[in-house]
């Protein structure tokens, strides 16, 4: 059942003034200060020395690598999340229980440990070394292996996003639906889809948000090579040692307005979804 | 976040469609092995590899149990001040109306949106040894970059979302009635928080300091800038790990990663039963 | 709860947002497939240690394109990655395909040759293998407000001093050799010849190091970041950094180490991607005079006696200066310094014990 939000009070009192100060000067302090700095470093030294930083052939490699792999990962937690998120709302087997613990995982892993997982897998004395080479594909210090760690980090949002909200809609539509004689494609397509739309935007932005932010998996798993294998963020560590500061905060606040324009979406996707 | 949890509880079987079916579980669960079973025994098979005592040697050894207990250490740190500061930020946010709620509650999220590394950044050039803040705060004997408190901020960043955002909802959903009533019937404001509304939001700030906990563990990409090698000072478990896969000792880093993630998943496991509790406590209500 | 079932137009609507959200990224990532190679072009992956970025990335490289345009009147593309020796010489036995492996220590190559990566004889190549030299020195702030005149000043209670981590920069491993042999040859304020001495000494030196970066760069950009109060690095960083506009000041110890960096071309690779005569074009390029020069340019000391003696003004002579022979070579460092029961592996673990 859907509340009112309660009317906010003005506080009363020294004491919850107090309060509502401390809230704020701890944001401003956390939050604020930082992101303001990054903005006063890529600034500093003028605009033209920024765009030329984030304008040079690396930077753009580098920006166009990144959201290419966001983009890559982004589609295939969509399309997969969706199947995981009916398969374990709708579906009933056994292990039902332990296939949506596994969905979890990502979460819990440290970004480096799924960089050393696919390091184990596909590196020189891989598991699925063998397998890789017989396809032909390069994975490890290669483009296929850090979309791989990418897909991987994000991977849970869009399967968290949709379950509460495909259980929630229940399946009288889709049964409504079937008995008129609707295949099962076009129950999705027509009805389920419209019904986990907004839970599923917030699912595909969180996912995006997070992906095109991965470092630690794409560190460990891509050979740096700058045009080539190096992401935005990669970028950003490499300058930091190429004593290019301008350079990292520059791309860095690239990358944190990239990420504001996807909050915003955020933001209103989930009070869409909020709302239904 | 929704509750997933409930979400599965409440699951209403579709009406059978054979083929469907099948091949939606098929595809739902061969993606499932490879993405995640598959990767996961492969560092489990690699971390005991040479069996219990090298994998305990591997975990204890100085270097990594000094990763560890600073790993923990900071986590315990971040969570504790996370659960006041993200407890108090909630209440603020919902009770009291001030100039800026609107722009706060928008940028409570920001760290859910923004790249850690981006986020570490952020921190050097605020409070780098050279830059004007950082030279000031060094010259009074205080270290943040290179130092525990610079991981502890870094983490608070990240994490600041957490507490609130679990909060936040709980305090909504209460019924502003119940604190009205324990205050007109002579209650002071303390014991209006300690009866009341505490209990209440209890489990949300519990659910947030678990999510906390686990993400601290876990958390590279900020650290990774902000803090330096040190054993024992500022080498966290995930940096200590890297460091271990750049050495070319996959089992070390294996092993230290088993024990990382088993930790952290284990307290998914425990949010994730506690939000089925309170699922059922509310569809009780 | 039952919904109302909306318009057929904004479900369609809808819809359409779906296809377009999921469509545009495959898009995205169809377009943004890397092109075949281009004829006639030739694509070389050069796998080098954090150091020599500048001299590699502005000097050698846009040198060699230009000869190999002149020559062949084809393109030469370049694909660079530089990370710490250890680091980089690990990547590519771990599948980074880098064509040429330009490192900071014979060991780096050697690891990978003995995984048959390379399969010539390297060290028959000029100068066995070795293209640019360097000496080990301590960076330190503008005016030298500490007073470090040598090895024996890093000892002093209470100096922070940074250098990298042994585990996976080159730079780190000469900078303990140098002060290893440097007391082992009594250089250090300790009798000549004592190796327990002299593993005291680097122990001392050791207690006062709190960072270790995983590259020489990586320390060095800690230094100027404001981070400690000397950095024991290679002469040619601190010189690259103050071209850079970096403000500190190094001083050569009395006694220091050769630094010897090789180059060589990984036959595994350098046959896969079929490039054979480019690379070796590029390996003997570096031993032109011209490269030679180059290098002098970016802070690296010449192999050739010529250029050597041209730059002399620039790169001073040491007084005591010895090589890895000294301490048995590579493969015997490798050993006893940073083996399991090695002297510097005893040494730091004991400091960690102790902190």
């Amino acid at each position: 059942m859907p509340h009112a939000e309660p009317r906010q009070a003005k506080p009363r009192g020294p004491l919850e003034w107090v309060l509502v100060g401390a809230v704020i000067f701890y944001a401003a302090v956390l939050l604020v200060g930082p992101l303001a700095a990054i903005f006063w470093g890529a600034l500093s030294h003028g605009l033209g020395v920024f765009w030329r930083s984030i304008s040079g052939p690396n930077a753009r490699s580098a920006l166009w690598l990144t959201l290419l792999l966001g983009a890559g990962a982004t589609v295939i937690n969509t399309v997969f999340g969706v199947v995981v998120a009916w398969v374990l709302v709708r579906d009933e087997f056994r292990g039902r229980k332990l296939v949506n613990g596994l969905v979890d995982l990502p979460f819990a892993v440290s970004p480096v440990i799924a960089g050393l997982m696919l390091i184990l897998l596909f590196g020189r004395n891989g598991w699925l070394t063998p397998v890789a080479e017989a396809l032909g594909v390069k994975m490890v210090f290669s483009l296929p292996g850090m979309l791989l760690a990418t897909t991987f980090v994000s991977l849970p949002f869009v399967v968290r996003e949709v379950m509460p909200v495909l259980a929630y809609a229940g399946t009288h539509q889709e049964d409504a639906a079937c008995t008129l004689g609707a295949s099962s494609w076009q129950t999705f397509w027509h009805v389920t889809l419209p019904t986990i739309r907004w839970g599923l935007l917030y699912g595909i932005s969180l996912t995006l948000a997070r992906a095109l932010g991965e470092f630690g998996a794409v560190l460990v798993v891509s050979a740096g090579v700058s045009g080539l294998t190096e992401t935005a963020t990669l970028f950003i560590y490499r300058s930091l040692d190429d004593r290019n500061q301008v350079a990292a905060y520059s791309m860095a606040m690239v990358l944190a307005l990239i990420s504001f324009t996807i909050l915003l979406l955020m933001e209103l996707f989930k009070r869409r979804a909020d709302e239904q | 976040m929704r509750s997933a949890e409930s979400a599965l509880s409440a699951a209403h079987p579709a009406v059978p469609r054979p083929w469907g079916r099948w091949g939606l579980r098929a595809t739902a669960i061969s993606y499932l092995a490879l993405m995640i079973v598959v990767p996961l025994s492969a560092i489990v098979a690699t971390g005991f590899r040479d069996g219990l005592s090298a994998f305990w040697n591997d975990i204890t050894n100085p270097t990594a149990f000094a990763a560890l207990r600073l790993t923990l250490t900071v986590a315990v740190l971040t969570t504790v001040i996370n659960a006041v500061m993200g407890t108090l930020t909630a209440y603020a946010l919902v009770r009291y109306s001030f100039p800026g709620r609107r722009l706060l509650n928008g940028l409570v999220d920001i760290p859910f949106a923004i790249p850690t590394l981006v986020t570490g950044v952020m921190l050097v050039v605020l409070y780098g040894p050279q830059e004007t803040l950082g030279a000031w705060l060094q010259a009074r004997g205080i270290q943040v970059i290179f130092a525990t408190p610079g991981i502890v901020l870094a983490l608070l960043l990240v994490t600041y979302p957490f507490v609130i955002r679990a909060v936040q909802p709980v305090l909504l959903e209460m019924q502003k009635d119940q604190e009205e009533a324990a205050y007109t019937l002579g209650a002071s404001k303390w014991v209006t928080f300690y009866r009341i509304i505490l209990p209440t939001i209890a489990p949300g700030m519990i659910t947030g300091v678990l999510l906390t906990f686990a993400r601290a563990l876990g958390e590279f990409g900020s650290i990774v800038v902000v803090a330096g090698n040190i054993p024992g000072r500022t080498l966290t478990a995930p940096v200590h790990v890297f460091g271990q896969i750049e050495s070319q000792n996959p089992r070390g880093a294996s092993a230290l990663s088993i024990l990382l993630f088993a930790l952290s998943f284990a307290l998914m496991l425990a949010v994730d039963s506690l939000e089925r509790l309170r699922g059922g406590h509310d569809a009780a209500r | 709860m039952q919904r109302a079932i909306g318009s057929q137009n904004t479900r369609g609507r809808s819809n359409g947002i779906f296809v377009a959200i999921l469509i545009l990224p495959a898009l995205v990532v169809a377009c943004g497939g890397t092109s075949g190679p281009a004829g006639g072009k030739v694509t070389l992956v050069l796998g080098g240690y954090t150091t020599p970025r500048e001299a590699y990335g502005k000097g050698i490289i846009p040198a060699f394109q230009k000869q190999w345009k002149e020559k062949t009147g084809h393109e030469v593309e370049f694909q660079e990655s530089y990370q710490g020796s250890g680091a980089q010489s690990r990547a590519i036995v771990g599948g980074f395909e880098a064509d040429i492996a330009a490192l900071s220590l014979e060991g780096d190559i050697d690891r990978i040759a003995e995984e048959g990566l390379i399969t010539h004889d390297w060290k028959a190549q000029q100068n066995r293998g070795i293209v640019s030299t360097s000496v080990v020195v301590i960076a330190v702030r503008p005016g030298n407000p500490k007073g470090i005149r040598d090895w024996p000043d890093l000892a002093k209670p209470g100096l922070n001093v940074l250098t990298p981590d042994p585990r996976t920069s080159g730079g780190a491993q000469w900078n303990i050799n140098a002060i290893y042999g440097a007391a082992l040859r009594g250089f250090a304020g300790t009798p000549k010849d004592d190796p327990a001495v002299s593993k005291q000494f680097l122990r001392s030196v050791f207690r006062n190091v709190s960072i270790m970066d995983k590259g020489a760069r990586e320390s060095i950009t800690n230094y100027e970041k404001g981070v400690g109060d000397a950095a024991i690095t290679y002469e040619n960083e601190v010189l690259v950094g103050r071209q850079a506009g970096q403000k500190y000041e190094y001083v050569i110890p009395r006694s220091t180490i050769l630094i010897e960096n090789p180059a060589a071309l990984v036959d595994k690779y350098v046959d896969k991607h079929g490039v054979r005569e480019a690379a070796q074009a590029f390996i003997d390029f570096l031993s032109s005079k011209d490269a030679q020069r180059t290098y002098t340019q970016y802070g690296l000391r010449s192999v050739d006696p010529d250029i050597a003696r041209e730059v002399q003004s620039k790169y001073p002579q040491v007084e005591d200066l010895w090589k890895i022979d000294y301490l048995g070579g590579w493969k015997r460092v490798t050993k006893e310094i940073y083996g399991p029961q090695g002297t510097f592996t005893q040494i730091y673990e004991q400091l960690q014990a102790s902190r």
